[in-house]
């Protein structure tokens, strides 16, 4: 039975290698080939990869340790969701989603209407040519499907760590988001190639990258969420070379869907956007593939193999120097000469642009600056937080000014004393709250001050421009989903500073009955018990949190025993209340008589996630709106 | 000179003023927050005493491990060869144990004790920090 299923899979995927060689025809100019559509051929591509992904759930569901993936990464005591979310816990399962969403993307976009024949053929031809070097990778070198011929009565485990319902839907959402710049960088290719980048090529590549970059968005802070929470350190970010390296694309994703939208508006910035649109995806290869490979060090890595990294660099090398040469050649063709204004938007987009980058290039040094000396002095070090926010904070201050002041400015030219008469009324308004609450809240810090100011501006001056409020209804225009996101932007930059200044913490030895105290609140140990659950021992603490002598809630943090693999994780317990966050985390007791439990106070978490969403839903909502634009523009 | 061309200089020259100061203030910054890791031997050897951060990294000696009660641990971090005493105040992590690799950050003291303020640990039993297991092979205590 599993030597026909390990058939089987293997097949598949070796049918995916032969249609992706058919679909790459067209870039080789073999057009003579006729029998299947492209679209068919790209939905027997999905299929293929589709159904050898349902096989390694159901072999992970029906636990068949047969296979070595199932045995190295699962256990037949699992709750079902965790045999699930160990498909992709590991290194195999997690490339087979990753070429899942690749060709997903591939049969969808062929699909789509919005392209000419000859356009369509050839971006899908650029994808299909990379899901063959993947799948070939997956067959040669990461085999999910592997069998072993000893008789195992049960698998080694999963991660505890990594057995939370949040880390099963994180990776897919996040693959969602990086593959999806796979497509844009096709689309882009498939633009040099065809010379054709201008504002019908941004048309066709908005929705999808508005789409993936909503995505990427997503996925990291969904990871952020869990490390919040699951890691008990009381942080959401930790400058964690995983997190930045999941970072660096976001930041020049942004960058790219903001070029997107002036090439679709103005016609120009052609060459800027094809390399922003290079970058992010090998950003977005690395990411996931440096992650994967185990040469960054991190808190988040858990399925790693050092031995697969070298493939992946020889592939990112590969298409980075491919690309970048093509670029070079056909630069001089795409590019139309611009002729806009000093004042106009474009020059307001473009100095973000550049910050964008200068955070990316922080971020970069930052994260290779380590594996730089450990290879060259063979010295090692780490670089820490404080380095992060030294650097990024002055940059983010101009972003913030430029990010309010450019939706201002017309595509044309622009008078910047008219703009600044207009948001007289918001610059006065804005000018009091931050006054106010700074001596409200004893706030001295000059940078802190200024960037409350900037981002109240901000959230005022974005939503006020998404809506027209006439005297009876509130009309939503056609920017809403840019001012929903900037206005998010805004919060969630609210959120992180008084997060940042707010923030307590004190660790107790406490005993049970003792009553222990963190600025205004009472936190009341109560009991200590002992549990056994399905597939770990645990401890579990109960507190009452009270302030003012009203009862807030309930704490019960925990920690837990697991067998399989033995492993210790550490529960968080956390009472969220509109303006802050009380977070509770214990620790193994180390003696009979009492506990050390660790207190935090984390203000604003609730507002901050709440800017994060908003800052999401605006990039759907542009992915939707500007589809509904273009159906439109084909129906007339 | 043409209009066109002239727009465009300014335009790259305020570009370049912004990219320069930014990599400026990366570089100056970049200097002043490295953490340095050492292992014990390293540390004597270098008597990196003083004011900075440093981590030290190595195996927690067996049956060095005494709490004072109010969360204050102490410990000996040993590579083999020296070993370091280490005071820390705060929780540690899950999966401190004797004999198990560990990290810790904070300032190596005149008299040769070590005042940690943070010990890393990762959620993973037959996780070994890199730097250690480097560390532990240059002293020929490291065994696959």
């Amino acid at each position: 039975m599993s030597l026909a299923i390990h058939y089987v899979a293997n097949l598949l995927l070796i049918l995916c290698l032969a249609t992706s060689i058919i679909q790459s025809r067209f870039l080789f100019k073999i057009q003579n080939y006729n029998l299947f559509s492209i679209s068919q051929i790209s939905a027997i591509q999905f299929l293929s990869i589709l159904v050898s992904f349902f096989i390694l759930i159901f072999l992970f569901i029906t636990s068949d340790f047969n296979f070595d993936l199932v045995y190295f990464h699962s256990h037949s005591e699992k709750p079902l969701i965790y045999k699930l979310s160990g498909v992709w816990g590991n290194h195999e399962g997690s490339m087979l989603l990753w070429i899942l969403i690749l060709v997903l993307f591939n049969f969808l976009f062929s699909l789509s209407k919005s392209s000419s024949q000859k356009f369509k053929e050839i971006t899908v031809a650029v994808q299909s040519l990379m899901i063959f070097g993947f799948v070939l990778f997956l067959l040669l070198l990461s085999n999910p499907f592997n069998i072993n011929n000893e008789n195992f009565n049960d698998g080694l485990g999963l991660n505890p760590i990594l057995q939370d319902p949040l880390l099963a839907i994180h990776p897919p959402i996040l693959y969602i988001g990086y593959v999806g710049f796979s497509l844009i960088f096709s689309l882009s290719i498939t633009g040099l190639l065809t010379s054709e980048v201008d504002k019908k090529w941004a048309t066709i590549a908005k929705p999808w990258v508005f789409a993936a970059w909503s995505f990427l968005t997503a996925g990291i802070a969904l990871g952020s969420y869990w490390a919040y929470y699951e890691l008990g350190w009381g942080g959401y970010w930790f400058w964690d070379p995983v997190e930045n390296a999941s970072l660096m694309p976001w930041l020049s994703a942004t960058a790219l869907i903001h070029c997107v939208v002036v090439l679709q508006r103005r016609n120009t910035m052609q060459s800027w956007t094809m390399v922003l649109a290079i970058l992010t995806f090998s950003l977005s290869l690395a990411g996931t593939f440096l992650v994967r490979s185990g040469v960054l060090n991190s808190v988040h890595t858990f399925a790693s193999d050092p031995g697969r990294g070298l493939f992946i660099l020889i592939f990112l090398f590969i298409i980075l120097s491919s690309s970048f040469l093509l670029f070079a050649l056909k630069s001089e063709k795409i590019n139309k000469p611009s002729l806009h204004n000093i004042s106009s938007r474009n020059t307001g987009i473009m100095v973000n642009n550049w910050l964008l980058i200068s955070i990316l290039s922080v971020v970069f040094l930052g994260t290779m600056y380590p594996l730089a000396t450990d290879l060259i002095y063979n010295q090692s070090l780490t670089v820490g937080p404080q380095y992060y926010a030294i650097s990024i904070t002055p940059i983010i201050i101009l972003f913030l000014f430029f990010m309010i002041l450019s939706p201002k400015l017309s595509w044309g030219e622009s008078k910047l004393l008219k703009i600044l008469s207009e948001m007289r009324y918001i610059l006065i308004s804005c000018l009091t709250i931050t006054f106010l609450t700074t001596l409200y809240f004893d706030l001295f810090n000059f940078t802190e001050i200024l960037i409350i100011f900037l981002s109240l501006i901000l959230i005022i001056s974005s939503l006020s421009s998404g809506l027209n409020f006439k005297s009876t209804k509130v009309i939503v225009k056609s920017n809403f989903g840019q001012s929903i996101a900037h206005a998010g932007f805004g919060i969630f930059m609210l959120a992180v500073v008084s997060n940042a200044v707010y923030s307590q913490e004190k660790i107790y030895d406490a005993k049970v009955g003792s009553k222990l105290q963190l600025d205004e609140y009472i936190f009341d140990f109560k009991n200590i018990e002992q549990e056994e659950k399905d597939n770990f021992n645990s401890i579990r603490a109960y507190l009452s949190l009270s302030k003012n002598g009203k009862d807030l809630g309930e704490f019960s943090p925990e920690i837990r025993f697991y067998s399989d693999p033995p492993t210790i994780t550490s529960e968080t317990s956390i009472i969220h209340q509109f303006f802050s966050d009380v977070y509770v985390v214990m620790n193994v007791p180390q003696n009979q008589e009492s506990i050390s439990l660790r207190l935090h106070i984390k203000p604003f978490m609730n507002i901050l996630w709440l800017g994060v969403i908003m800052i999401i839903l605006g990039g759907i909502i542009t992915a939707i709106l500007n589809r509904k634009k273009y159906e439109e523009n084909a129906i007339n | 000179m043409t209009d066109t061309v002239k727009k465009r200089l300014i335009k790259f020259l305020v570009s370049l003023i912004i990219f320069g100061i930014a990599i400026l203030i990366i570089v100056y910054n970049l200097r002043d927050n490295i953490v340095y890791f050492y292992s014990p031997s390293e540390i004597i050897e270098n008597n990196q005493t003083g004011s900075q951060i440093v981590r030290l990294g190595g195996l927690v000696e067996s049956e060095s491990v005494v709490s004072d009660g109010d969360s204050i641990f102490h410990f000996n971090i040993t590579d083999g060869q020296e070993q370091i005493s280490v005071k820390y105040q705060g929780i540690l992590p899950n999966l401190f144990a004797e004999e198990k690799g560990v990290v810790v950050e904070g300032i190596y003291m005149n008299d040769g004790r070590f005042i940690a303020n943070k010990v890393l640990a990762k959620h993973d039993e037959n996780y070994m920090p890199p730097e250690v297991i480097k560390s532990l092979k240059e002293t020929g205590k490291w065994q696959e």
